[in-house]
């Protein structure tokens, strides 16, 4: 009697499962999601360097010191790369309010109503849209506390970004005091360290690279804010206070996102070269800042861990 | 981690508590700096200048005083007065990083008081008096903004340490310390109220805006008829919000139109598919996108989408339109799809996807039938995040929309969002508070806006902890 056998050819089982089409397909699909991803990116950057091109081939230490203007040949932004520096300078000086912040919902908080009222707000506050800071800097600042700000000022404009970007700097400070090691302290405090003193001497200095680099980020989300300026009032062309540090402290004021808007919404073609041009020396700022950050943060980091 | 500092030689004066002096010292830098001020106010008027030279002449008389007081001194001035070799021991070598630090405090304590502040006396004095009350608090140790100025400056070169710990003797000496412990609870002070700082803002926000919102819909010149008129022309009494609502609505679809499928799909490469090398290198060039202003993303909508992507596809188009703002917003959003879904996708515990392999379950199956339910509620709260950025984002529609009141269902043309109406309201002129109900009306819209994405926020915050999956 003959034994039915059967041999079972694992080759055949890998085949009749047939090519996997569907993952095929779906991989084909994620691979264009990236490309276009890769598009979207590669071509804002192009079409700000193809558009500047002609600027920056002609006049671009011209374009970059001379005041607004309405001949397109002569008109730069001088005056909103003054504003932008300046309004970054008023914001890094409150950065101190928001680690300290920081700190204090990861070091110094017990879980309490307030603390968490502190929290909640910190998180909503990231999350409500730049325009309505506008409307607080509107009314705080410009209106009620015009006599110590001189109405719409860039101090006013200074004070409102920072408001706008201060829960950046909480949250990203608060995530790196979190994740310095629960050793560092107990050591400290095996050493007898008050509690000020193991936050000054070992956790600052621990969290610093973090720290540093939710500052990044919030100096470069206030070089690019233009929305709360424009409820504020910064205006995107004036003509006095050129040059005068006093006047541009005290009088009309511009940033470099509102000088884009202004050439943006133009619709002659003359214009076309300006808002790319202006495009191009925000984005240099912003990547400047980042390149910065980013040095001195790995030499801190290198340093910190000798 | 600690860098030992050199050990400082003591020097004793006698008949002098330094205590006692440096108690004294910010007592001499407001006598000081008000002296000088007072002195140029009666020669010469009042004036709004105080300016580099009053700071020189400050400066000196301050750096002869402690210079003499405190040899040895950690404060800014004494060490600027030229005792750099009594902190160090006396090396060479140990000067540069010494004279950078002194450079560096000088530029925190008094460089960015005089750039900032040299128009007016108020405010210096302010800050004078301040800085005074911070060397009062260092009390010769170590001041607050040496953080600052050491970290980033000297600690590289590696002589000088910022991590260090007090000499101590015993613990009892520690524990009765009272200097340190009130030190310990002013500290602690001052930080919960940097913290409450949130607080008030929050609450400045919402009383603002809700004030003048309400003052809106008392006023004499309101009716309820005027929301639902036939366009936005706040100048002229029509406020009608359908309007807008559709604007908006019109962007947030076609943002999440773009960026919920392209996010997505990156998110499902990079968590999924991608080798760690090759998403090393795809993650931070997709989120640069998110570092561009959205001003750049708005000139790119109107200057690039426009004629070289929409132009060929749907023909005659204008040259502001809600369907190049919806793209630009959608180009926006796709970063903060990404990236918050990635993560959400990473957070998916390895032994799930290994379970579906054993099963025999493919790539993709795993892919959509084990990784995307897992990480649903961080995938929606993505979306979410998405579309409420995509409501409050403004230049983007300021630049490329076209900001007509006109209502408008057609996505070829210009139109409206409740953040373009408020933008153009804004500068529409500097002085917006001279319009009447027009000012009263951009309070109204920034209180819709600010409940909206309040709703959406709270609703991603649900969403995550109502769907998480415990894994």
């Amino acid at each position: 009697m003959a034994i039915a056998t059967r041999t079972v050819d694992l080759e055949s089982i890998r085949l009749r499962r047939g090519a996997d089409i569907r993952g095929q397909i779906f991989f084909g699909l994620l691979v264009v999601s990236v490309v276009v991803a890769f598009a979207m990116v590669g071509s804002v950057f192009w079409n700000v360097v193809d558009g500047a091109s002609e600027i920056v081939t002609e006049r671009f230490w011209d374009f970059l010191v001379s005041p607004s203007s309405s001949d397109p040949g002569k008109a730069g932004v001088a005056q909103g790369i003054r504003g932008s520096i300046l309004i970054a300078a008023i914001v890094m000086m409150t950065f101190p309010i928001g680690i300290a912040a920081a700190v204090y919902l990861e070091e110094y908080a017990e879980d309490t109503w307030v603390s968490r009222l502190i929290q909640v707000t910190v998180r909503n506050l990231a999350g409500v849209p730049s325009i309505v800071y506008g409307l607080l800097g509107l009314a705080v600042f410009v209106q009620a506390l015009r006599g110590l700000t001189g109405g719409s000022t860039v101090i006013s404009g200074g004070i409102t970004i920072a408001i706008l970007v201060l829960p950046v700097v909480v949250i990203t400070a608060a995530e790196a005091v979190r994740a310095v090691p629960a050793s560092l302290r107990e050591g400290a405090y095996g050493l007898g360290a008050t509690k000020w003193e193991v936050v000054r001497t070992q956790v600052f200095p621990a969290a610093l690279p973090g720290i540093l680099t939710g500052m990044v980020l919030a100096v470069g989300r206030a070089l690019g804010e233009a929305a709360p300026l424009l409820v504020i009032g910064a205006v995107a062309f004036y003509t006095t206070g050129n040059n005068d540090f006093l006047e541009q402290m005290q009088g009309a004021f511009t940033a470099l996102p509102m000088n884009i808007a202004n050439f943006a919404k133009e619709p002659a073609e003359s214009w076309r070269g300006h808002a790319a041009t202006a495009s191009l020396v925000l984005l240099l700022l912003v990547f400047m800042v980042n390149f910065v950050a980013i040095v001195t943060r790995a030499r801190i980091s290198k340093k910190l861990g000798s | 981690m600690g860098v030992a500092t050199a050990p400082r030689p003591v020097v004793t004066i006698p008949g002098f508590s330094t205590r006692a002096a440096a108690a004294a010292e910010p007592l001499i830098y407001v006598v000081v700096v008000l002296l000088i001020a007072l002195t140029e106010y009666f020669a010469a008027g009042p004036i709004r200048d105080f300016g580099p030279s009053n700071f020189w002449l400050a400066f000196v008389v301050l750096a002869i005083w402690n210079g003499w007081i405190f040899p040895q001194s950690q404060t800014a001035i004494g060490s600027m007065s030229g005792q750099y070799i009594a902190m160090t021991d006396g090396t060479p070598a140990a000067m540069l990083p010494i004279s950078i630090r002194q450079i560096s405090r000088f530029g925190v304590l008094y460089g960015i008081p005089a750039l900032v502040l040299d128009f007016n006396i108020v405010p210096a004095a302010m800050v004078w008096v301040l800085s005074g009350l911070f060397v009062w608090r260092s009390r010769g140790r170590r001041a607050p903004w040496d953080f600052v100025a050491n970290t980033v400056v000297t600690d590289g070169f590696g002589s000088v340490g910022m991590i260090e710990l007090p000499t101590l003797t015993s613990a009892a000496d520690l524990r009765l310390d009272p200097a340190r412990n009130r030190q310990d609870r002013i500290a602690g002070r001052a930080m919960f109220v940097a913290g409450l700082v949130s607080v008030l803002v929050s609450t400045l926000i919402v009383w603002n805006i809700f004030r003048e919102a309400w003052e809106f819909v008392v006023a004499d010149d309101f009716s309820w008829g005027i929301l639902t008129g036939r366009g936005w022309f706040p100048r002229r009494g029509e406020f009608d919000i359908g309007t807008l609502f559709v604007g908006t609505l019109w962007v947030t679809g076609i943002a999440m139109f773009v960026a919920a499928p392209v996010g997505l799909g990156v998110a499902f490469y990079l968590s999924e598919y991608a080798p760690a090398r090759v998403r090393r290198i795809i993650k931070p060039l997709i989120e640069t996108l998110a570092s561009v202003p959205s001003v750049v993303l708005g000139f790119f909508a109107i200057s690039f989408i426009t004629p070289t992507v929409l132009e060929p596809v749907f023909g005659d188009i204008a040259f502001q339109s809600i369907l190049a703002a919806g793209v630009g917003v959608g180009i926006l959003t796709v970063p903060i799809v990404a990236s918050i879904s990635e993560d959400a996708m990473r957070a998916v515990p390895r032994e799930l996807r290994e379970a579906s392999y054993g099963l025999g379950g493919r790539k993709v199956t795993t892919a959509l039938r084990v990784v995307f339910p897992a990480a649903l509620s961080g995938i929606s709260a993505a979306m979410i995040v998405a579309v409420s950025r995509a409501v409050g984002e403004t230049m983007v529609v300021f630049i490329a929309a076209g900001l007509t009141g006109i209502f408008n269902l057609n996505p070829l043309d210009p139109g409206q969002t409740i953040t373009g109406a408020m933008a153009s309201l804004g500068a529409g002129t500097d002085e917006v508070a001279g319009v009447g109900i027009a000012f009263q009306s951009l309070y109204f819209l920034g209180a819709l806006l600010f409940l909206l994405t309040l709703l959406l926020n709270v609703l991603s915050d649900l969403v995550v902890r109502r769907f998480r999956q415990v894994y």
